[in-house]
């Protein structure tokens, strides 16, 4: 009795699997699929229509000996919304938009200007498939011309300026790398400012150059930072790997490696309400070039140079961005990650506070070497 | 202790990541949620102590083999339904949570029903197993993602992204008044050892359970906590992490591994989750199916000779949960996970009292046979 159940039972569960046969509509195949590179948002002027999305898509080859060069088309729509605008664009190709590849986030420099950049956050963010992990730069003179620009000796591989960011091909210390979270918890926590590289062109178009950047506050315009701004505040952010830095005083005129970098700094308030900011940075390296001949016992003179260069550059730095109002490097949240939850400052506040601030820093280096020669 | 019993805590807590108990932990860290953690913590922690020492002095015996022998009929069942009842919500909260992050995440094509059908079918054929079966099918897929799954881990803690200020702001909120729910979020964590019930089948020797043991689930406990509510804080910040409706994938989508095969690792994260969860329903589901079966002696229900009670029970999971899985919202399913922690914790709080009363009865059963 219970066999012919199951004998019948199994005859069902086969006949009823022959429905799998017609094929599963709900997976798409990769031929379907097109996939984003990068994401331009730039502004458009119209009103009606704010936003110009720009979509570089891999073109697909079928081997890198017959295509070396670099192919790409271009989606570019302008639209009210940013979702609805790239929902038309799909109406533009016969395939599915896959943003899952997609490293970077190209804004216009206007879109900033006009603090734009809440709403394409909260878009950025918004969508599951777009990585937290892609790179957000901001583009001059706009994102149009920065996403459609192959720079010379770009090959089909991948687009070049995704190595700019990433630290393992270019590492010099002039660039910024901003991922998306980050730039989204820097835009909503106190204490500390977003700061974004800004990618230009050279002159003849062949080279993408990125060693500005750009520092956002809320109500306020953007600040740029120029390069060598940058790289100090890279390195007091602990960002900086190793530099190299000029050091003029006097008759000396020498260029140092530095590849230890520790910077340390307190922040804390003392009498009368006043915030007392403390930078310890600490640097060992060499010379690599040098206008007079050096001599190998003076070291330890060209450390102390070094040392008043650094300083003086350093106090600078920070004695601007206190007078204008930025915090890149997050002087508010070290002091709030020491302040119980009732005496903290909200974003204004610490601001106001930060500009009346009490700045001392201290640099301690090391040159080890003159290099190969005296 | 056996291997065993310290996989029993350890999914539920590792599971954990992927269910509501972030997003409720996060979601009161102005209004006491860190001083809440040790509390639930310490708690959490006197349950695992009690529950185990109990079961432990049975060896071999699961809890309705103890009511039985202590305790009126009338007690029991309804004690035994309830029971059961909250040990398949527990597993389908697991399951209805993962079926939302499979298709927001990793496949928003396909549509939820059958999503969450394939993820059912493929659990609940595994709860009808014996229960030695459960927990070796536990131990093969654990050993293969646990360690994987620690590397993640590490990898969090030594990212740069990772800003240790956002994590010492989120500290001092410590001088707040505990806040209930997250004590109880906090307590279910530590409830991997109320699978006991059933489990206890299994452990047939008297195990060792001394002070080192202790100090190992205490480490393991304090070290999940830990993680769960500090590392989403150090990704995200303090201020706006509650805009995240899963924080823990929104932090795993955080990390990049440069040179790994594939750089996004939240698709490595969700992927070990699967099984994590898969274990997690498992586990679960196998207590409320066995509770089920003592309760409505499944194996006697027949229609025409056929045994027709298994069959009942798979279609009334499958149903429950589809259902649920349909109809609930995300905002709905944070809310009933809340209530549903703090019934839990309840719960097994007030059933301590029940277990030094068993405990008592089977002492005098025992000197009276002597």
């Amino acid at each position: 009795m219970l066999k012919t159940v199951k004998t019948k039972f199994f005859i069902l569960a086969v006949i009823s699997s022959l429905i799998l046969l017609s094929g599963c509509g709900e997976f798409k195949d990769i031929d379907k699929m097109v996939f984003v590179s990068m994401i331009g948002i730039d502004e458009s002027g119209n009103p009606d229509k704010p936003y110009k999305i720009i979509l570089k898509l891999y073109v697909p080859t079928s081997s890198f000996k017959q295509n070396p060069a670099p192919e790409y088309s271009y989606l570019i729509k302008e639209g009210l919304t940013m979702a609805e605008t790239i929902s038309l664009l799909e109406s533009h190709i016969d395939k599915e938009l896959d943003f899952g590849h997609s490293k970077l986030i190209v804004v216009g420099e206007k879109m900033l200007q006009n603090q734009k950049n809440k709403v394409i956050l909260d878009f950025l963010i918004r969508r599951p498939d777009i990585q937290m992990i892609s790179y957000f730069a901001v583009g001059r003179p706009n994102a149009e011309e920065i996403v459609k620009f192959a720079p010379a000796g770009e090959t089909a591989l991948q687009p070049t300026i995704f190595n700019y960011f990433d630290n393992s091909g270019a590492e010099t210390s002039y660039i910024v790398t901003s991922f998306l979270f980050d730039f989204r918890r820097r835009m909503k926590e106190d204490g500390i400012s977003p700061i974004l590289p800004i990618v230009e062109m050279d002159e003849s178009k062949t080279h993408f150059i990125i060693n500005k950047s750009i520092v956002l506050e809320e109500d306020k315009p953007p600040y740029e930072l120029d390069s060598e701004k940058t790289l100090l505040v890279k390195l007091l952010s602990n960002d900086a790997k190793s530099i190299f830095y000029e050091v003029k005083r006097g008759d000396e005129l020498f260029v140092t490696r530095l590849d230890t970098i520790k910077p340390h700094y307190t922040v804390d308030i003392k009498e009368n309400n006043k915030v007392f900011i403390k930078v310890d940075i600490k640097l060992a390296g060499i010379i690599t070039e040098s206008k007079n001949s050096l001599r190998n016992k003076e070291l330890p003179r060209y450390s102390k140079l070094l040392d008043e260069e650094m300083k003086e550059k350093v106090t600078a730095v920070i004695d601007e961005l206190k007078r204008e109002g930025y915090d890149p490097i997050g002087f508010g949240l070290r002091l709030n990650s020491h302040t119980l939850p009732k005496n903290r400052m909200n974003d204004k506040e610490w601001l106001a506070a930060f500009q009346n601030a009490n700045v001392e820093v201290k640099v301690d280096s090391s040159l080890k070497s003159t290099g190969s020669i005296q | 202790m056996s291997r065993f019993y310290y996989y029993l805590i350890l999914i539920n807590m590792i599971a954990n990541i992927i269910s509501a108990v972030p997003t409720i932990l996060l979601y009161y860290r102005e209004d006491g949620a860190v001083s809440a953690l040790i509390v639930g913590a310490m708690l959490g922690l006197v349950i695992v102590v009690i529950y185990t020492k109990f079961f432990n002095a049975f060896p071999g015996m699961t809890f309705p083999e103890l009511l039985v022998k202590t305790m009126p009929k009338w007690f029991y069942y309804p004690l035994l339904c309830f029971m059961a009842i909250m040990w398949f919500v527990a597993g389908a909260s697991t399951l209805i949570t993962y079926t939302f992050l499979l298709i927001r995440y990793l496949t928003p094509d396909i549509p939820i029903i059958l999503l969450g059908l394939t993820l059912i079918v493929s659990i609940i054929f595994g709860c009808f197993m014996k229960t030695d079966r459960v927990l070796y099918t536990i131990e093969i897929i654990f050993l293969i993602n646990f360690p994987i799954i620690i590397f993640i881990i590490i990898k969090a803690y030594t990212s740069k992204s990772l800003n240790w200020d956002f994590i010492k702001a989120a500290m001092l909120h410590v001088v707040e008044m505990p806040n209930m729910n997250v004590i109880t979020a906090c307590i279910f964590l530590s409830l991997g050892v109320v699978n006991l019930v059933i489990f206890n089948r299994f452990f047939t020797q008297k195990q060792n359970f001394g002070l080192k043991q202790i100090m190992v689930v205490a480490f393991i406990s304090i070290a999940t906590i830990f993680t769960t509510y500090f590392i989403p804080i150090g990704f995200h910040g303090l201020k706006s992490i509650e805009e995240m409706i899963y924080p823990w994938v929104a932090t795993s989508d955080s990390m990049r591994m440069k040179f790994f095969l594939i750089e996004r690792l939240v698709y490595v994260f969700l992927l070990l989750y699967l099984s994590m969860a898969f274990l997690s329903i498992l586990i679960h589901w196998h207590v409320a199916v066995e509770l089920f079966k003592f309760v409505f002696r499944l194996e006697k229900i027949k229609y025409k000779d056929i045994p027709i009670g298994y069959l009942i029970i798979i279609l009334f999971f499958t149903a429950a949960s589809l259902f649920l899985i349909v109809t609930l919202t995300e905002y709905q399913l944070f809310q009933y996970s809340k209530y549903f922690f703090n019934l839990t914790a309840v719960n097994f709080f007030g059933m301590i009292f029940l277990l030094f009363y068993i405990a008592r009865r089977m002492k005098g059963a025992k000197d009276s046979k002597n």
